[in-house]
């Protein structure tokens, strides 16, 4: 993969305002209502008037089937009338992928103060549909994110030596996390035990090895640095960002690294850091084996030491690599990785629930696309955020 | 009672050739005429050389397992009489890879590397799909 050189980019903008709906079971409430909810309390969190936004990135979900005009109908929902605005579907790897499209925008001079949000109501329709590509997956039984991880799963086990009792590991650390999270869906603390107990959804995943559903939004503000630093909140900086597109993740270890790599790769560059120096860290965890294959692919650990580094506590918030510190997809909610923007924020702003002491870097990452492909197509992105 | 169908591949203009060898028994995958990359599934562009020019060719039908699953909480509920059932990413000979599941194999047994061949079971008049077995 080409890589650009992003520096003229780095610390250009920042993070101004950081919003989450509610979320948990919500069954009453729109997907368009939890995108104006979230979307209205991060424009309220940045302190900014809503006439100052002229750009809007909205992540449609795919449950919502055929929606034209997405962003432009949130848009309107909330009084904005931007000068550029699109709907953006990248799966749980668009919030970065939308703050790296902001950066750009205003880079550009496009736009001055991008709102970035995203709300999602998982009303079961009954109705599957046949999506392009899964027609040599799906007849076997095989569907979704959930099988596919379970493929990554038993092959790290079989690359690696990982156990379950690893991943369980990865799940405790989380949901340590979640239970000092008022906001998290899941807060009574667990046990390996627990996680043992947890029933089988696709050996080798537990229960505890996936990802809630959650009902629910996140939005927050990308504005230039310059005008953030005049803004109600601390200036969180975007420092670096990246994003690596696979078609293979079943192949993830070929290159040592795995799917991703580059991502991170390209994201340390624009920032001028690299792994050793990110303080806490938001792992796109939609499944504990997802969290094995970043800690690998972004550079935290070697490949072989992927379990031990999970098992020795290392993700706690006391740990080496504070990982996930308001609880994750795993125990705070699944808001696609707007949850982890927010936290990833809050950790710049000495505001977290499970602070970290002193952070200045902190990194956030996502992952998503279409799993139920065979073979699958996934994006990851990253970006590192830097305290102003 | 109410009974609701599994899910049954599309079969459209790029794959039609691959179903109509599974009805025969027979495994088949693209070729590119142009530069010979072997792909599947079936696409109308090469994505090595994105030539258009394409054959098909008869796939040995043995392979190996490359890994599998065993799903207790389907996502479908057609699939939940089936529970626990097994799926498989078999990697062919030639090098492609694909989803099946291995019958006639209990789940304790099934193994990485096991060597498998494929059997083909008729699901109606249009969708045969192909299944593995161990190869003993």
């Amino acid at each position: 993969m080409r890589m650009a050189d992003l520096k003229v980019l780095s610390e250009q903008t920042a993070i101004a305002g950081i919003g989450l709906s509610r979320f948990g079971k919500f069954p009453g409430v729109s997907s368009m209502g939890f995108a104006l909810e979230a979307s209205k309390r991060a424009i309220e969190d940045a302190g900014i008037t809503r006439d100052s936004i002229d750009g809007v990135l909205v992540l449609m979900s795919p449950l919502m089937g055929e929606q034209h005009g997405w962003a432009s109908r949130v848009a309107a929902y909330l009084g904005v009338t931007p000068s550029f605005c699109s709907t953006m579907d990248m799966g749980g790897a668009t919030p970065i992928g939308m703050i790296q499209t902001a950066a750009m925008l205003i880079h550009a001079g496009m736009c001055t103060t991008v709102l970035c949000t995203f709300g999602c109501q998982n009303s079961p329709k009954g109705v599957f549909p046949m999506l392009f590509g899964s027609e040599f997956a799906i007849p076997y039984g095989d569907i979704g994110a959930i099988t596919f991880m379970a493929h990554v799963g038993r092959r790290q086990m079989h690359e690696l030596g990982v156990t379950s009792e690893q991943y369980g590991a990865i799940a405790v650390a989380f949901r340590a996390h979640a239970a000092k999270n008022p906001d998290a869906q899941k807060r009574e603390p667990i046990t390996l035990e627990d996680h043992q107990r947890s029933p089988v959804i696709a050996d080798p995943l537990r229960r505890l090895d996936c990802c809630l559903i959650t009902d629910g939004g996140g939005a927050c503000i990308v504005t230039s640095a310059e005008r953030a630093r005049d803004l109600r909140q601390p200036l969180v900086l975007v420092s670096g960002f990246g994003q690596m597109h696979s078609a293979e993740i079943i192949r993830p270890w070929d290159n040592g690294r795995g799917g991703g790599a580059e991502a991170a790769e390209a994201a340390y560059k624009m920032a001028g850091v690299g792994p050793k120096d990110i303080q806490v860290v938001q792992l796109y965890d939609g499944f504990t084996p997802l969290v094995m294959h970043e800690l690998v692919a972004y550079g935290f650990c070697k490949a072989g030491e992927a379990g031990s580094f999970v098992a020795d506590g290392n993700l706690l918030c006391e740990g080496a690599l504070p990982a996930n510190t308001a609880g994750g997809l795993l125990s705070e909610g699944h808001l696609s990785g707007f949850g982890h923007v927010a936290e990833a924020v809050r950790q710049i702003r000495g505001t977290s629930y499970c602070q970290v002491p002193g952070a200045e870097i902190s990194m956030v990452t996502g992952y998503g696309g279409a799993p139920h492909e065979a073979p699958p197509t996934v994006a990851y992105t990253v970006a590192i955020l830097r305290c102003g | 009672m109410f009974q609701l169908d599994k899910p049954m591949p599309g079969i459209n203009e790029d794959s039609a050739p691959y179903w109509e060898g599974t009805r025969q028994g027979e495994l088949r995958a693209q070729c590119c005429s142009d530069c010979g990359h072997l792909r599947f599934p079936p696409a109308i562009v090469c994505p090595k050389c994105l030539s258009e020019n394409t054959t098909w060719r008869r796939l040995s039908g043995r392979g190996t397992v490359y890994s599998f699953i065993i799903v207790h909480r389907p996502q479908h509920p057609a699939f939940l009489d089936d529970v626990p059932y097994n799926v498989a990413i078999i990697e062919l000979e030639e090098g492609l890879r694909m989803h099946t599941n291995i019958v006639d194999c209990s789940d304790e047994d099934l193994r990485i590397g096991m060597p498998v061949e494929a059997v083909f079971e008729k699901i109606n008049d249009e969708v045969t799909l192909p299944k593995f077995r161990h190869a003993r």
